[in-house]
């Protein structure tokens, strides 16, 4: 049987030494090529903890992982950097643009990372992005010229610059309102089909955690809940994880 | 390169802190060649005063007054030497001019015009008359012949030891370019002084020598002491004899290097302060950046591209603004009369032009180092 794109086994993260935290404990889980899962749990629980490590921005103290049969453990810095870039795409809370670039330079910049000429080879991949992001006409603008959404939207389109085949999302609509949160989670899902890229999205949003395929939820550093939505009945197999709305 | 285009970015996006940084870097690179410059112009200008037409090694009998024989030994020696510029053997008589009632000792040096050029550029130097040392001619200087209304023409009466007084018509007026020399010595022909002195053909008061370089005269005048002490001979230095002077310009000449070193001190704290605070402020770009994928040296190398854009263009601009400063100073003191060039040595700008760079590129070691360490992990936690 071939590798899943993510193996997290007995993955576990502590914090401090003098006054240790353990954020994450014992969480294993695999997930394969076009899955689309959300993470949920309370404030505190370990859901960045355990994104951060699957986005390889962190190293787990103990347990293993591995992305598309590369053992984290055995990178080097380069080497996480590298898969940082082409494998993985980002999407945080806070849209993290460069303010000093602008929004075609934000866009294609994972691009320019991996040394491809982004505005020329890459040109009809971008202009795809470009509209199916609904940034048509805002390419030269400034990154921080832009609405609170639109910015999520280059982030989402900078995420997906180099055709990674994950995407992981920190509370990607935290900062959105009702209509901002709704177009990103229709972005997600089109690419998601479109392209067969893999999602994880870690929210506190209930309405977008019942539409995901496959609901991880995490509780006290521990992964209590691995379900399938069913999309009949999500929210009683949810538990008490979602705060109510 | 997609550092040094986020360099760039980033030095564009900051113009103040940027503009400040190259200000820094190329007053300080002026500042240097300007300091620089003048005190190494002030130098040679100052020595060429002292020993430019004067002699640098000087070849007297060992007993005082007696006059030196200008032996085929001493011609073989002094000729041996390739450091040697010229040789001009001089015959020196105190005369005694008389105006009413005053007495003025001059210094009358007697030799061949052509030779006596090589060192007192007499010909060069000639106000007023014609430069000439002709039989019953003689040259006196400028303040001199001002003081005594001696013009070109006309005839003085010298008074020689031992002698009846003599009677030499002025042919030309110098300046030897200090007040001193123009009023207390004078020149005539070979034959003059030989006779003023009673002395032979082949005898000198001394034999002057001037070096093609003037620093070099020490160990000529060891081996020249070696060879000719059994003569009865003795050989000075220009340097021994100006101890004083050497030590003022030695001093005078750290003193430039102290300025120019706390100039520099000064930029590279500057520069690094501004880098260091500059990496400060970009390092959510940078943590970002580097959660994208951008690796660790490439992250560093922002800093180190930054530091070499600053350096080059504040490099550039102090070397335009020091050659402004010295143009300046040089064109200001030239109207007041007392200046003096400041010439600009195309190796000091090479050397200072060096220095700045490196400067610039060692203040961004910090930042560098900054930069290449920082985990992105601690931007994307902290938002
Ligand atoms: N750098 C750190 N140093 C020490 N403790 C940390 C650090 N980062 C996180 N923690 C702790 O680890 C636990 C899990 O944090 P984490 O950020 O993963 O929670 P979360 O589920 O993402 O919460 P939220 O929903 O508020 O974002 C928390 O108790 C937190 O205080
Ligand atoms: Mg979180």
């Amino acid at each position: 049987m071939a590798d899943a794109l993510v193996t997290a086994e007995g993955l576990g993260k502590t914090y401090g030494v003098t006054n240790p935290t353990r954020a994450l404990d014992g969480v294993s889980f695999e997930i394969d090529d076009a899955e689309f899962v959300s993470i949920i749990g309370r404030s505190g629980s370990g859901k960045s903890t355990l994104l951060n490590l699957v986005g390889l921005l962190d190293t787990p103290t103990d347990g293993s992982l591995r992305l598309d049969g590369h053992d984290a453990a055995s990178l080097d810095k380069d080497g996480r950097s590298h898969l940082r870039n082409g494998l993985l795409g980002f999407v945080f809370q806070f849209h993290y643009l460069l303010p000093e670039f602008s929004v075609m330079e934000n866009l294609t910049m994972p691009a320019r990372i991996a040394g491809k000429p982004a505005d020329k080879s890459e040109g009809a991949f971008v202009e795809e992005l470009v509209e199916m992001l609904g940034l048509e006409g805002l390419s030269k603008k400034g990154a921080n010229d832009l609405s609170g959404g639109q910015k999520q939207r280059v982030a989402i389109g900078r995420a997906l610059m180099n055709r990674p085949r994950i995407v992981l999302a920190d509370e990607p609509t935290g900062n959105l309102d009702t209509e901002n949160t709704e177009a990103v989670y229709e972005l997600f899902r089109q690419f998601n089909q479109q392209w067969g890229t893999t999602f994880i999205i870690v929210t506190h949003d209930q309405a977008i955690a019942q539409r995901t395929d496959r609901i991880i939820e995490i509780r006290d550093g521990r992964l209590v809940q691995d379900v399938r939505n069913t999309y009949g009945k999500p929210v009683a197999m949810l538990g008490e994880g979602l705060p109510g709305r | 390169m997609l550092s040094l285009r986020i360099a760039v970015r980033f030095l564009r996006t900051s113009p103040v802190q940027s503009g400040l940084i190259i200000a820094g870097i190329a007053v300080g690179i002026a500042v240097q060649i300007f300091v620089g410059s003048l005190i190494t112009s002030l130098q040679a200008n100052l020595l060429n005063q002292t020993i430019g037409s004067a002699s640098h090694v000087t070849i007297v009998a060992i007993k005082d007054g007696d006059p030196v024989t200008y032996s085929d030994l001493v011609k073989k020696t002094v000729r041996s030497s390739s450091l040697v510029r010229t040789v001009v053997p001089v015959r020196t008589v105190t005369a005694v001019f008389t105006k009413n009632t005053q007495n003025v000792p001059l210094s009358v040096t007697g030799g061949d015009l052509t030779n006596l050029d090589t060192i007192y550029k007499l010909t060069a130097r000639t106000q007023r008359g014609r430069a000439s040392l002709g039989n019953g001619e003689v040259m006196v200087g400028k303040d001199f012949a001002d003081k005594y209304a001696v013009s070109p023409g006309d005839r003085i009466s010298l008074n020689l030891p031992r002698q009846a007084p003599v009677n030499l018509r002025v042919s030309g007026v110098f300046d030897l370019g200090s007040s001193a020399a123009n009023a207390r010595s004078a020149f005539t022909g070979s034959g003059f002084a030989q006779r003023a002195l009673g002395i032979s053909s082949d005898k000198y008061s001394a034999i002057q020598v001037q070096m093609t370089d003037p620093f070099e005269s020490k160990a000529v005048v060891a081996d020249w002491q070696g060879h000719l002490k059994v003569q009865g001979i003795k050989v000075n230095d220009w340097q021994v004899e100006n101890k004083d002077l050497l030590s003022a310009l030695a001093s005078q000449g750290s003193s430039s290097y102290m300025i120019q070193v706390f100039v520099l001190v000064a930029v590279a704290l500057g520069i690094a302060s501004t880098l260091a605070i500059s990496a400060v402020q970009k390092t959510r770009q940078i943590g970002i950046l580097k959660a994208l994928g951008l690796s660790d040296s490439a992250a560093g190398s922002i800093f180190l591209w930054q530091a070499t854009i600053m350096g080059v263009v504040g490099v550039v601009g102090g070397i335009a603004l020091g050659l402004l400063l010295t143009t300046g100073f040089t064109l200001g003191t030239a109207k007041s009369g007392s200046g003096f060039p400041i010439v600009v040595q195309p190796s000091f700008i090479a050397i200072s032009a060096g220095i700045g760079l490196t400067v610039a590129l060692l203040s961004s070691v910090i930042p560098t180092r900054k930069t290449t360490r920082l985990d992105p992990i601690e931007v994307i936690q902290n938002g």
